[in-house]
């Protein structure tokens, strides 16, 4: 605990302490996707010990499109994967859809995952599998074994993929590839889907549509979308667009917002 | 519709490694079955020469090792038994080493010589049932070969001289018995004769006692009686009693049981190894597939589950080639070796092995499964 206060820094603007953290958490609430009060993260520890993140303070509402930006390091994958339930959490407070990650192990974990879609800047396909049973090994974890073919076949349609459900990934384009990970990731309809850079490895054109894609099916499926991204030109479908610098929130505005402060920088 | 077999794919996506993997697991098949088919040729032979004998007990001096290693004893105590009860008939046994000339080559080599009373019935095959086999062993200077013998010693017809220990000797006929890891060659000569090849070794002493029981007698008893009976200078067995000392002879305390004995377990390991490093790569090129599964909401058991089906599918693919490789090898030694090296398969001998196959795979599935399930979940998004 000492350790965790002498690293915050007097700049840092949270300034709440540890013992009072607890007392100032606010109660849990159904309309948000994701809730997160003061949460700190370390990586290693002893010496190596080194703080990613800053009491971080961010309400997603439901069915909310969120870009997060912020320069390379500043640990945007790590605030993704601490909601992803890809990592154990022991300070703050992490709400993800109704339920507290902090303190949780292992196994509960795997099970909250169960409820989000990932999708990845790596594709992260089986290449020994065709894209249709790539997407089925996300709805296998459901136990929908009857109909676990039709609802790839399905999905992979929406993604104007139907005439490649057969296709090996080393068969495919990166936009293509893009678009079934993306398949994977909704097939199941989760409520919460994250999203690292999904679009680092296209070019302009694929990544656009990929975006659009994910944003249109989205909205369909009201779900709630966290996205990190580098690239502005695909700003425009975000509601809302946070930015985090070394590991504290930074900024929190909408698009417009988000444009006119970076473009009053550049000017 | 059921689970996509994953361990499946992941296997036959690489062919070539899938390739070298079966062949890996065939060799360290094909490496055990020779070591055993050795092992079970050592025993086999250790039995055959008294499956053709006709005897239910025997009598030997304690010094003797097995049958090709035997010293010798009074012939007295072989006639001591013929009063016990149950005890139908005796019979004198002797045996030892003899030069034999290759008439075609001038090469010598040592046969081994069993001495037999021509009167008495000692040997069960079909060739020494026939009336003119008690005559041939009659005449002087006049042998039975081995068929079986190796090819080494030269042309086997009947008439042919030849030289064996300094004397001039005649091939009187042939009869197939084999001598194992004993002996390449074997003969059958009449007691006169042994006692010529042999001089000054007197007939009075013996390598084998053998005793042919009257019908109905319990072979076990009468052993015990033997027993209680002789003097120490003698051991009685009944034929299961000598079939096992030869054997643990030949598997115990000679290098040739230990050599084969470890080529098992050697081959085993070399097996476990090769699985192990294949599967090891394996994973370890699917490593960030294996994280994407623990994102995706799948559970270590899981990953646990592929590995380990992987396992045993390389551990079925290797097994099948391995077996049928090491059928056309023990063809090729029973061959090579003109049928005194009687390697054969059996079904508990192809059930032990598939069992070891599947241990061997599940044990390096397990050594290398650890690498999967520590797959980091939160390493798919770097
Ligand atoms: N597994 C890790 N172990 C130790 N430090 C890490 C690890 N992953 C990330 N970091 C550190 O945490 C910080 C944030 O990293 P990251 O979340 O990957 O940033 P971003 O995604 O914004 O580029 C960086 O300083 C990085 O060096
Ligand atoms: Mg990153």
């Amino acid at each position: 605990m000492e350790n965790n206060v002498g690293m915050i820094t007097p700049s840092g603007g949270a300034t709440t302490l540890a013992p009072a953290q607890d007392q100032s958490l606010q109660p849990p609430n159904p309309d948000l996707a994701v809730q997160i009060q003061h949460l700190d993260y370390f990586f290693g520890s002893g010496d190596l010990r080194k703080q990613a993140l800053f009491d971080i303070n961010l309400a997603l509402p439901r069915g909310q499109i969120v870009i997060m930006t912020g320069p390379s390091g500043s640990g945007k994958t790590t605030l993704v994967s601490l909601i992803g339930a890809l990592r154990t959490v022991r300070q703050g407070s992490l709400r993800v859809l109704g339920q507290e990650l902090v303190g949780l192990g292992e196994r509960d974990l795997v099970t909250v995952r169960r409820n989000i879609g990932f999708i990845f800047q790596g594709h992260n396909l089986f290449e020994s599998l065709t894209a249709r049973q790539n997407v089925e090994m996300s709805v296998e974890l459901t136990g929908q074994f009857n109909t676990k073919r039709a609802q790839a076949e399905a999905m992979l349609g929406k993604l104007g993929l139907a005439d490649r459900v057969g296709y090996k990934p080393n068969a495919l384009s990166g936009g293509q590839k893009q678009r079934v990970a993306i398949a994977r990731a909704l097939v199941n309809h989760p409520q919460l889907v994250l999203a690292d850079e999904p679009t680092a490895a296209l070019d302009k054109q694929s990544g656009r549509d990929v975006v659009t894609l994910l944003q249109t099916l989205a909205r369909e499926e009201g779900c709630t979308v966290l996205m990190v991204t580098h690239d502005n030109r695909i700003l425009d479908v975000a509601d809302r667009i946070i930015n985090l610098v070394d590991g504290r929130l930074a900024s929190d505005t909408s698009p417009d917002g988000y444009l006119q402060a970076n473009a009053a920088v550049t000017c | 519709m059921g689970r996509i077999p994953l361990a499946w794919f992941n296997l036959v996506n690489e062919r070539t490694r899938l390739l070298v993997a079966v062949a890996g697991v065939a060799f360290a098949v094909l490496l055990i079955f020779m070591n055993l088919g050795f092992l079970g040729a050592l025993t086999t032979t250790a039995s055959t020469i008294y499956s053709q004998i006709d005897a239910e007990v025997f009598l030997s001096s304690p010094q003797s090792l097995e049958i090709s290693s035997t010293r010798v004893f009074p012939r007295e105590r072989l006639y001591q038994a013929a009063g016990v009860e149950g005890v139908d008939r005796v019979m004198p046994f002797y045996s030892e080493y003899l030069l034999w000339r290759n008439p075609e080559t001038g090469n010598s080599r040592a046969m081994f010589v069993y001495g037999i009373n021509p009167r008495d019935p000692v040997f069960l095959m079909p060739e020494l049932q026939e009336p003119t086999a008690r005559e041939i062993l009659r005449r002087p200077n006049t042998v039975l070969i081995d068929s079986l013998s190796r090819p080494e010693f030269g042309p086997q017809t009947t008439g042919l001289e030849t030289e064996a220990g300094q004397r001039q000797v005649v091939i009187g006929g042939q009869y197939t018995l084999g001598g194992g890891f004993a002996a390449d060659g074997t003969l059958i000569m009449g007691d006169q004769n042994f006692r010529r090849f042999f001089a000054p070794r007197p007939l009075n002493q013996i390598n084998l006692g053998l005793i042919k029981l009257a019908p109905g007698a319990n072979p076990d008893r009468v052993a015990d009686t033997l027993r209680s009976q002789l003097p120490q200078d003698v051991q009685v067995f009944t034929k299961a009693e000598i079939i096992a000392n030869d054997e643990r002879f030949w598997l115990q305390t000679t290098s040739i049981g230990f050599i084969f004995g470890l080529g098992v377990v050697v081959s085993f390991v070399v097996g476990t190894v090769i699985v192990y490093q294949i599967l090891y790569t394996d994973i370890r090129d699917h490593l960030p597939e294996y994280a994407t599964l623990k994102a995706m909401g799948y559970r270590n058991y899981y990953l646990f589950q592929v590995v380990l089906q992987e396992a045993l599918l390389l551990a079925g693919l290797g097994y099948i080639p391995g077996l049928l490789t090491a059928l056309l090898l023990y063809d090729l030694t029973v061959n090579a070796t003109a049928g005194s090296l009687p390697v054969s398969m059996n079904w508990g001998r192809m059930i032990f092995v598939m069992i070891l196959t599947f241990a061997m795979c599940s044990l390096s599935g397990l050594i290398s499964v650890r690498r999967a399930t520590s797959a980091d979940p939160a390493d798919v998004f770097s």
